[in-house]
This record gives C-alpha cells, structure tokens and sequence, in this order.
C-alpha cells in the first residue's frame, strides 16, 4: 500500500520536474486562429512592416522581398503557404513579420498575430500526430501542450527546404553542462512571463543571456526594464531597430549596469564613505569577495579595513573564476598615481615593480573557484559580490543568496552591484549611491 | 584552491613526467568540478596535510597506466602486476613530492602520505565538502587527470 502511494509521489513529483525543466523556448504565434511555434534559437528578430517589393514569376507565397537594414530578404506569406485563410491587410498596414536565421538562410514570415514566448521542457513534446495540423505533416516538429493552449512546433528547416538539417529531437542548448539536468525552471523566463510584461523585454532577455551571459532575474529587473526603455530611445535616434543583431549591441546596451570602482583601486574619499556605512567590530572578521578578477577589489577592501577599522583584525576571502586574472591578483604591480597618501603607506618597491607589502598581502588569501560550488565558509562578516549575481543563471543565484543569507551573521553586510537589488525578508537596504548595501536581520 | 597552490602542481607534474617519459607532454586546460567525477581506471591516490587537508589523485586508464609503467621500467609490461602498480605510485609519489618542496620554496608547509593506488571499472570520487581542480595531462600513452582537492586549514 505505502509502496504504491510512493511510487505515486515519485511519479507526481517528476511531473512537476519536468514542468520545471525549461530547455526549450520557441516563439509562439497564431496562423489563422491557430496557435503554432517556432524554436527561439532560429528566431532572428520580430518586427512590423508592409509594402514588400514584390518579385515577378515567385509562386503565390512568396510576398517579396523587405529590405532589413540593408539586408534584402525574401518574405513569405505563412498562410498562403499553408493554404489557409489570410486576411490580406491593404497596403498601409504593416503585418507581423518574423525573422529566420537558418544557417546562412535569413528570411521573414508573415503571421497573424505574433504572442509571447514559451519555455517548455523538451520532454513534455510529442511528435505530431496527423489530425493536429492542417498542414503538411513532416512540416511539423512536434506538437507540445502550455498553460492549455496546444502549440504545433514548426520544423523552420524542413519547410524552407534544408533537407539534411532537418531538426532533431531538441536537445538542450550546448550552453547547458550535464550536471544541470536536474535545474528547475530558468527563473527569469517564469518572472517575466507572470509579470505579464512586454515581448520586448523578453527578447532582449533572451538575447542577453545567450550573446552576453547576463540573466535577467529580481536581481537586475528594475534597471533592466529602464535600460530597455532608454535604448530603444537611443536606437530609434540612431534609425536603428532596439534588437540585438549581435554580441557588441548587448555590451552596449549592458555598459552603464557595470558598478563604478571596478577595476582600480577605491580613494580614501571612496573608502571612508562605504566604512561609515558598516559597523563592523570586533575581531576574526571574515570578509568574501568572489568575482574579485585581478583583485583592486579585494585590496580596497583590506586598505578600508586597515584606515577606517584599525581596532579589528580581519581576512579577506577573494575568488574568480578567471584563472588568469585571478593568478596575477597575489603580484599585482600598481601605478604610483593610483595611490593617494594612506594607500602608498602599504607599498613596497620590489623587483618587479610597486606591490602591496607582505603585511596587507597576508590578509588576503585569493583562490581559484567557482562560487556554484560549496565554500568552506560558515561565519560571514561582510560579502562584496558585485555585478557577479547578474552573471549567472537564475537558479544559481538564488542558490548563492541562500547560502550568503544562512551563512552572514545576524548583523552582517551584503554589497551587490551598483545596479543590483536583493529583496529579500532577512535583508534590509542601509546604502546609498553607488553602494548597494544590504544588512542581515 | 589557493592560487599560489596551482603552479607548483602544474610544474612538477609537466617536468616529471616530460622527465620520465622522454616524450612530449601537453598540458590541457583546467578546470574545477565539485561533484562525483568517474576515474578512468586506475587512481593513485597521495595525502595531503599542514596548512591545508585534503588529496591529490591521479587519474589514468589501465592501458595508460602499463604503457607508463613499461616505459619507466625499460621492459614490456603487458599487465597491471605488482611491478606496474608500485611503478604508477612512484610515479604519484615523484609528482606530488616536487609540488610539495615547489611549495615550501614558496614559504607554504605541506605534508604527504605515502601513495595509494586503486583499480577497477566503473568507479567514481567525490569530495563532498572540497572542491577539485583538474589538470588534464596530454602523454604519448594517453591522458592522465591529476585532481587536486585541498581546503585551508584555520
């Protein structure tokens, strides 16, 4: 008896996992009242436009071509491909056009409407079954259920006539490691959705995390949303569309998130005003500062410490991923006129050049790490994690701030980026510009 | 892992093994892995102590580990004996020795304990509480993994 409910536990709960499991996305649209698909990763960009240039002796689904930016197109009428009933918009109105880029093929579709997108688990599709489409079968990818609305998935490559690149069962992108197969939902794609907000918005999330590894989460919403505003202003200025067409237009549209203080060292103007923030005492205070790259960062940290709390004795954890940076932070060789009057009373001439004496050096330890992996952590002081969250995927970050929240004492401080923000119930926001502090209650 | 840590590993384990195998060797890219990793088949396993804890290993198929140990002792091993396994600890023991004196030269105080080896199919580590860097060695005689998993002590 208690086996067979188990086992009907076991069997719910994996129902929900693959709920969870997000590894597909496609765009979804309507043709004719009917709601359809196409996989995210062929999608170039959306777009309205009208008044395509109409080429002779083209069968009747061709509509023309669309001149893209220079890029001449061909586009084609879904509908009339599909042999279903279109509404032929007259020549003012613009039509709902999406962009494939299939290989080296790049070519606009008209459809009706064009909705949101998707994220499914690429378990959850079935392969069509002939009833479920009014069109040509081998056309379709498969078919897949979503908040009860079916969604019959394009094959893009079969039907614009790429026999050997057919599309295979989805598999998850190459992004993905192995070991995140038991990753619930990608955060970002569920918040957004919820929040009921624009395709816009989406887009360029989508955009940004597969051009520039930035995840749209809670963490980085707010500044996201008002970002997209200020670039499409900037782009329409420039008669440029506000999608991306590559990886420089999302380190664009990302420069002003980055926090300032990155990359060099703090001035005494700078530390002094983050130490009024922090009321850190006592002795054996433990400092973690991951991301902290060639480790200006880390060294700020450890000189705000020895001007502004000289009563404590404290150590500083820093770590990074890039192992290059991160090599070069213990030997790091400074200018002369990036120190002002305190900081140079911690140098010594060496070698190789200017360095940090021993004395500040031994108080910090840097290491080679991934901060998704466990740390041997368990009293934390103060953490500096700036414009690091934003950098991994959903999931991960909520991981990570859990494990700050449990591991920060009572009393604790939380530094993110600049443009970063934690809400959280156990964190209470004690900062001003450019700090972004957060103590633990 | 401590940064200061990586290099001695890096160097001792391309200098003995250039050393020992007179052949050229590549070192692939590292990286770090915090869950259970499969071993290829024969794993030599060296004990860290002092300033910090934990383990080397390392990591390589049968085939590599006789084809290795023929070359070492100038004679054709054809299977995995006595000879053969006490030839890879030495080679574990030769390795981890060298990273060790690189480190005391750096001013670090690390301990070693004699070798383990352990063979079989289908095995796997894991560390749970320590995170591992991997550095993937490129020999004439197959790839061997030296996997370093170590945490300060204090």
């Amino acid at each position: 008896m208690s086996s067979l409910h188990a086992e009907q536990n076991v069997r719910g709960s994996k129902e929900n996992d693959k709920l969870k499991k997000i590894d597909f996305k496609l765009i979804s649209f309507t043709l004719a009242g009917r709601d359809y698909g196409i996989n995210i990763l062929k999608v170039k960009e959306i777009r309205k436009a009208g008044n395509f240039t109409m080429v002779p002796n083209t069968p009747p689904y061709v509509k023309g071509v669309d001149n893209l930016r220079g890029d001449i197109i061909p586009v084609i009428d879904l509908r009339i491909l599909f042999n279903l009933p279109a509404e032929s918009k007259d020549a003012t109105n613009l039509e709902n056009i999406i962009i494939l880029r299939l290989d080296s093929l790049v070519l606009g579709i008209i459809v009706d409407t064009i909705e949101k997108v998707v994220g499914i688990a690429s378990e959850a599709l079935q392969p069509p079954h002939p009833i479920f489409g009014d069109i040509n079968i081998q056309y379709i990818h498969g078919v897949v259920e979503n908040e009860s609305r079916l969604y019959i998935i394009l094959d893009v490559d079969r039907i614009f006539g790429t026999p050997e690149k057919a599309q295979v069962s989805a598999l998850p992108s190459a992004a993905e490691e192995a070991e995140n197969t038991a990753e619930p939902a990608s955060a970002s794609v569920e918040v957004v959705a919820t929040e009921n907000v624009s395709l816009d918005l989406q887009f360029i999330s989508e955009n940004l995390s597969t051009f520039n590894q930035f995840f749209v989460s809670p963490i980085n919403i707010q500044w996201t949303k008002s970002r997209l505003r200020a670039w499409k202003d900037l782009r329409k200025a420039e008669n440029l569309d506000f999608q991306f067409t590559q990886k420089d237009d999302g380190e664009a549209f990302l420069s002003p998130f980055f926090s300032p203080l990155t990359g060099s060292l703090w001035t005494e103007t700078q530390m002094v005003d983050l130490a009024k923030m922090l009321k850190l005492e006592g002795n054996n205070l433990v400092i973690w500062n991951p991301g902290c790259g060639r480790g200006y960062e880390s060294y700020s940290l450890a000189l705000m410490m020895e001007t502004q709390f000289k009563a404590s004795t404290y150590k500083v954890w820093a770590s990074d991923l890039d192992l290059l940076s991160i090599s070069m932070a213990p030997g790091l060789i400074l200018d002369e006129n990036e120190l002002d009057l305190s900081g140079k009373s911690f140098t010594v001439q060496t070698k190789s050049g200017l360095q940090f004496n021993s004395n500040l050096k031994n108080k910090i330890l840097f290491e080679f790490h991934d901060i998704k992996n466990i740390n041997p952590f368990s009293k934390l002081h103060l953490v500096v994690i700036r414009d690091v969250l934003s950098f991994q995927k959903p999931h991960d970050q909520e991981k990570i701030l859990v494990e700050i929240t449990e591991k920060v004492k009572t009393g604790g401080y939380l530094v993110v980026g600049t443009n970063e923000v934690v809400e959280h119930e156990n964190w209470r926001f004690v900062g001003h510009e450019p700090w972004s502090i957060y103590q633990k209650i | 892992m401590r940064v200061e840590y990586i290099n001695p590993f890096v160097e001792a384990a391309y200098s003995v093994l250039t050393e020992v195998l007179h052949g050229e060797v590549k070192r692939g890219n590292l990286f770090l892995k915090a869950s259970t990793k499969s071993v290829m088949g024969v794993a030599a396993i060296v004990g860290l102590a002092g300033e910090v804890e934990g383990r080397v290993l390392f990591d390589m198929s049968k085939q590599t580990a006789i084809k290795i140990a023929s070359v070492m002792n100038m004679e054709e091993l054809t299977e995995l004996d006595e000879l053969a396994k006490a030839t890879i600890s030495e080679l574990a023991n030769m390795i981890t020795a060298q990273s060790v004196t690189k480190l005391h030269e750096l001013g670090f105080r690390f301990d070693l304990t004699p070798p383990a080896i352990i063979t079989g199919e289908n095995m796997e580590v894991s560390d749970q509480e320590v995170e591992a860097l991997i550095v993937p060695m490129e020999t004439p005689y197959g790839s061997i993994e030296i996997n370093v998993a170590i945490r300060q002590r204090s």
